[in-house]
């Protein structure tokens, strides 16, 4: 298991540069590390027989093989595509941040999207890319061919984080335009007036749209553990401000948990599935967060 | 408050260091891209000003670390003005109690008269007065006493036996002056005989001693000074079991002595003899005690010798002696030369050894080279054999057996080697080294041994050998030897090559000598260090030994011979001439004797007992009367007073008391050091 993690790392997938190769990686190891799991597949088309494990659910049991060899096999299924995904990766330029020796948000966001578009693809799931910063840069609509997926990467591969977060309004702008329901996955770091968030995401929720938010984070961001003296410079505004990062740490740290509560119990109450991803952790909390929500359709 | 080194203030100007640096610097800030600043806004403030006041606590911690510093190397004094009420009366006395002032005439003894003159000085000070009485003697002080006190102190006074210690007095005056109790009125006070001894010390005092005021009183007797002492004892030897001392006695006053001198040890005595010495005459006696079988065993005897009654002090008539007999041994020396007149100077040097010789008896035997045989090895205890032939390669076995019983076997080496005799010696382990090629060239021997502590030879002896200018014999050749890997070069010539190697085998020693006897030995034997060398080839001589200490001397009781007996132990039980029992130190072939207290015997408990003498220093109770004027210019130097002292440390007593403040300065430092980077770091948080 701890082998097959390495390629969930995002460091370790950074280093591979082709983002197809990221996708595989990422969405095979993640499932060679898994235990026989209910998250193999959704589909009604036969696909392999494996061995019974004990929390396998017994209506996928072959009971024709168990009455010929007295040992409980378990069906598995091609899945067919019922659903379309929308993948909305923030691209301005503060998801360029990447705390010391850590990948950027922006790429742990494109590792994500990557594996998501090709986990969804796989399995026959109709997967549109949205990227957006102020406005919707690049919109990928959606399609669920297998080759549909070169396209997605090379959107990802060549994207370029430019530009101030205008999240409201990119999501009121996707509400307006998407008109079949699906699931809707936000990628982004969430910085932007919180209100006008929770209406672009109230908007998308009112459409009957599956919301998830991968809320991508530094561990810096979280934590603010620089030492000595710094001046700081936001990526987007460009204001600076000269700060001594051991004395602003305790309140620092409060007013992101104030933030961070906030928005995961709006988002819980509106029914959102919200998932914080730390960009130094591995990305298979984002991919069972995924196929959690996707099971739950089923 | 002052400043001893106030030029070490200028080091406080440092101070400018860090407030320039303080106003100069500006804080470097790194560049960080980041996203939530609006996070960060809220506690910026708080921040700036916490810094600031980080800046500044450290920058004041900083100086005054510097200023402290400065302050400290300037030794600072805080000058406390006292109230003409406050200052109080301190009276030091230093009291003789020397062995000398145990002196009595018709009049009472000079100690009784020391104490009559101290009570009344005490009695005559003010009643709030302290008194600080020092006893010369012991170089005891007790300080802080009031005068009831300080009246049962001298009251309990006694004479000890030893020297007044006058350094020890001065040294403890010096520290009760810098005392931070000692008010500003001291008063010195010296009572004794100033006997040469004591005076004499008095004259060496480098440093004189601050006080407002001196006042001595030499303790003398008016009428002429009778007083006699045995100044000390040798013992010159041991024949026929009488044992042979002389005394040294010395009349120390101005009364001609008749007296008699006698010796005795245990229960044996000699007869007493006669003595007169006129005034201030020495003069040495010889006395013969009859030790009777006890001279013919190896043991310690305890030998006191003693004066008569008929002078002032009788505490000097005594002498402790312990003498160290080693018994009495044969030692059979056999002489193996090609021819007798090879060993010619070799015989003579040993029989005039054996002659001069205060105990051994050494007989010796010659025969040829040729002739020797294996009964001749049987009778020796050392085979001095002048050159390697090959008799000895017959006899190789029977040597080796020699050796290892215990023999001593010398070889001279000379240019003609009988090779197979040599290989023959040299494979059994006999030869201390291998003789090679000869070295035709004119060499003299070192001045002194290579290896002075080897084990199988006498020390005494080697030294005896450097006193006799061995450098300059001069040698006509040698041999190339190649010393045994368990041998070891006891002397080296000058040019490098081995002269005498040793070596051990079983309990024997084997020595090889690098010249011949006929031509280089023979240069040596005609030298004045001829018998010398003999003794030093024979080993370790078994000689008397005296154990004679004086009071004061630290008490080494060498054990020959004896220290198997104290073999495992670490410590050993002494009875000193106290009458106390005390450990000593066992240490390599010594004991270490604690100070004995005292006059008389030191004795170890148990078996074997040693004795040690512990005597009175020469001259202790020489009673020369001081001169006046000369006692006086010596007081008056040595106890600097008032306004004429020259000294620094005259200062503290005048109207002001100065305390130095450099612990106080210290303590600050060291609170400031550990304070500083606490209040960093605390901040930093």
């Amino acid at each position: 298991m701890r082998q097959n993690r390495k390629y969930l790392d995002p460091v370790f997938l950074s280093k591979l540069g082709n983002m197809d190769l990221v996708a595989r990686c990422a969405v095979e190891g993640f499932f060679a590390g898994l235990h026989p799991s209910p998250f193999h597949g959704f589909s009604v088309e036969y696909s392999d027989h494996r061995e019974y494990h004990a929390g396998d659910e017994l209506k996928f049991v072959d009971w024709k093989v168990f009455g010929r060899s007295d040992k409980l096999y378990i069906k598995q299924f091609q899945q067919e595509t019922n659903t379309t995904a929308y993948i909305l990766l923030d691209c301005s330029k503060s998801m360029s941040f990447a705390g010391e020796g850590a990948v950027s948000k922006m790429d742990y966001g494109s590792y994500l999207a990557a594996a998501l578009s090709y986990l969804m693809l796989s399995q026959s799931d109709s997967t549109a890319l949205i990227l957006f910063a102020e406005r919707v840069i690049k919109h990928i609509p959606p399609r669920s061919r297998r080759t549909h997926l070169n396209i997605i990467l090379t959107a990802l591969q060549y994207n370029r984080p430019e530009g101030q977060t205008n999240l409201a309004g990119v999501l009121h702008t996707i509400a307006e335009t998407t008109k079949r329901r699906g699931i809707i996955i936000l990628i982004s770091d969430l910085l932007d007036d919180e209100a006008d968030i929770f209406q672009g995401l109230a908007h998308l929720k009112f459409l009957k749209h599956d919301v998830i938010v991968f809320h991508t984070m530094d561990h810096q961001e979280l934590n603010l553990d620089y030492e000595g003296l710094i001046q700081f410079e936001d990526l987007e505004t460009k204001a600076r401000m000269r700060a001594f990062p051991q004395s602003l740490r305790e309140g620092y740290r409060k007013r992101v948990s104030e933030f961070l509560d906030n928005i995961k119990k709006t988002t819980g109450n509106s029914g959102i599935d919200y998932c914080l991803l730390d960009t130094s952790e591995p990305l298979d909390r984002a991919l069972v967060a995924y196929l959690a929500k996707r099971k739950r359709m089923m | 408050m002052s400043f001893t080194e106030w030029i070490f203030l200028l080091g406080g100007l440092a101070v400018a260091g860090p407030v320039i640096a303080h106003l100069l610097a500006k804080p470097r800030f790194r560049r960080l891209p980041f996203t939530m600043l609006r996070f960060l806004r809220t506690g910026q403030a708080e921040s700036r000003s916490r810094r600031k006041l980080r800046d500044l606590l450290i920058l004041l911690i900083r100086c005054a670390i510097i200023v402290l510093i400065a302050m400290l190397f300037s030794r600072p004094l805080l000058h406390i003005r006292l109230k003409p009420s406050e200052s109080r009366s301190v009276h030091c006395l230093g009291l003789d109690n020397s062995m000398s002032m145990a002196y009595s005439d018709g009049s009472g003894s000079y100690f009784d008269k020391l104490k009559d003159a101290a009570i009344d000085y005490i009695r005559s000070a003010q009643d709030d007065a302290l008194f600080n009485i020092c006893a010369l003697a012991s170089g005891d002080w007790m300080q802080g006493l009031g005068k009831e006190q300080a009246l049962v102190e001298v009251k309990a006074l006694k004479v000890e036996p030893g020297g007044a210690n006058v350094a020890d007095f001065l040294s403890g005056l010096s520290r009760a002056n810098r005392s931070e109790h000692l008010s500003d009125n001291v008063s010195v006070l010296v009572l004794s005989d100033f006997t040469p001894n004591t005076l004499g010390q008095f004259i060496n005092v480098a440093e004189p001693a601050a006080v407002n005021m001196i006042d001595y009183e030499p303790i003398v007797s008016s009428e002429p000074v009778n007083n006699a002492a045995i100044a000390g004892a040798h013992i010159v030897g041991l024949a026929d079991g009488k044992l042979t001392i002389n005394a040294a006695v010395v009349n120390y006053g101005q009364v001609r002595q008749n007296r008699r001198l006698t010796a005795k040890t245990g229960a044996n005595k000699s007869a007493p003899i006669d003595i007169n010495l006129s005034s201030n005459q020495r003069n040495i006696f010889q006395v013969q005690l009859d030790v009777g079988a006890a001279g013919r065993k190896p043991s310690v005897l305890p030998v006191e010798l003693s004066l008569s009654d008929g002078d002032g002090l009788s505490g000097d008539d005594t002498f402790y002696l312990a003498v160290s007999i080693p018994g009495h041994e044969d030692i059979n020396v056999l002489l193996a030369g090609e021819g007798d007149n090879r060993m010619f100077l070799l015989k003579t040097a040993i029989d005039t050894l054996s002659r001069t010789s205060s105990y051994d008896a050494l007989r010796i035997k010659q025969v040829p080279m040729s002739e020797l045989a294996d009964s001749d090895l049987d009778w020796a205890d050392v085979i001095v054999c002048s050159a390697i032939t090959d008799r000895l390669g017959d006899l190789a076995s029977n040597i080796e057996s020699f050796v290892k019983a215990g023999g001593r076997f010398v070889c001279f080496v000379a240019e003609a080697l009988a090779p197979v005799a040599t290989k023959q010696l040299w494979q059994r382990d006999i030869l201390a080294a291998l003789p090679g090629k000869c070295i035709s060239e004119r060499t003299y021997i070192q001045p002194k041994p290579t290896d002075s502590h080897a084990s199988g030879v006498d020390h005494i002896a080697a030294r005896s050998l450097s006193n006799y200018r061995i450098d300059k014999v001069l040698l006509n050749g040698c041999l190339e030897c190649e010393p045994h890997p368990d041998a070891r070069l006891l002397w080296r010539l000058q040019n490098g090559f081995g002269l005498v190697y040793l070596k051990s085998l079983g309990s024997g020693t084997s020595i090889l000598v690098n010249t011949s006897v006929d031509d280089s030995l023979g240069s040596l034997t005609k030298s004045n260090a001829s018998v010398a060398f003999c003794r030093y080839l024979l080993g370790e001589s078994h000689q008397i030994d005296e154990y004679c200490f004086t009071r004061g001397e630290r008490i080494v009781l060498p054990m020959p011979g004896r220290a198997d007996a104290f073999a495992g132990q670490e410590q050993v039980w002494v009875e000193t001439c106290d009458g106390a029992n005390r450990r000593a130190v066992v240490a390599d072939s010594s004991l270490l004797v604690p100070d004995p207290a005292g006059i008389g015997w030191v004795k170890t408990l148990g078996k074997p007992t040693i004795y040690a003498g512990v005597n009175l220093p020469q001259g202790e109770t020489d009673m020369t009367k001081p001169v006046a004027a000369e006692l006086a210019g010596v007081m008056n130097r040595v106890f600097a007073t008032g306004a004429e002292s020259d000294v620094s440390e005259a200062g503290v007593f005048r109207d002001k008391k100065n305390r130095p403040l450099w612990k106080i300065f210290a303590w600050a430092l060291i609170l400031l050091l550990l304070a500083e980077p606490a209040v960093a770091n605390r901040l930093k948080r």
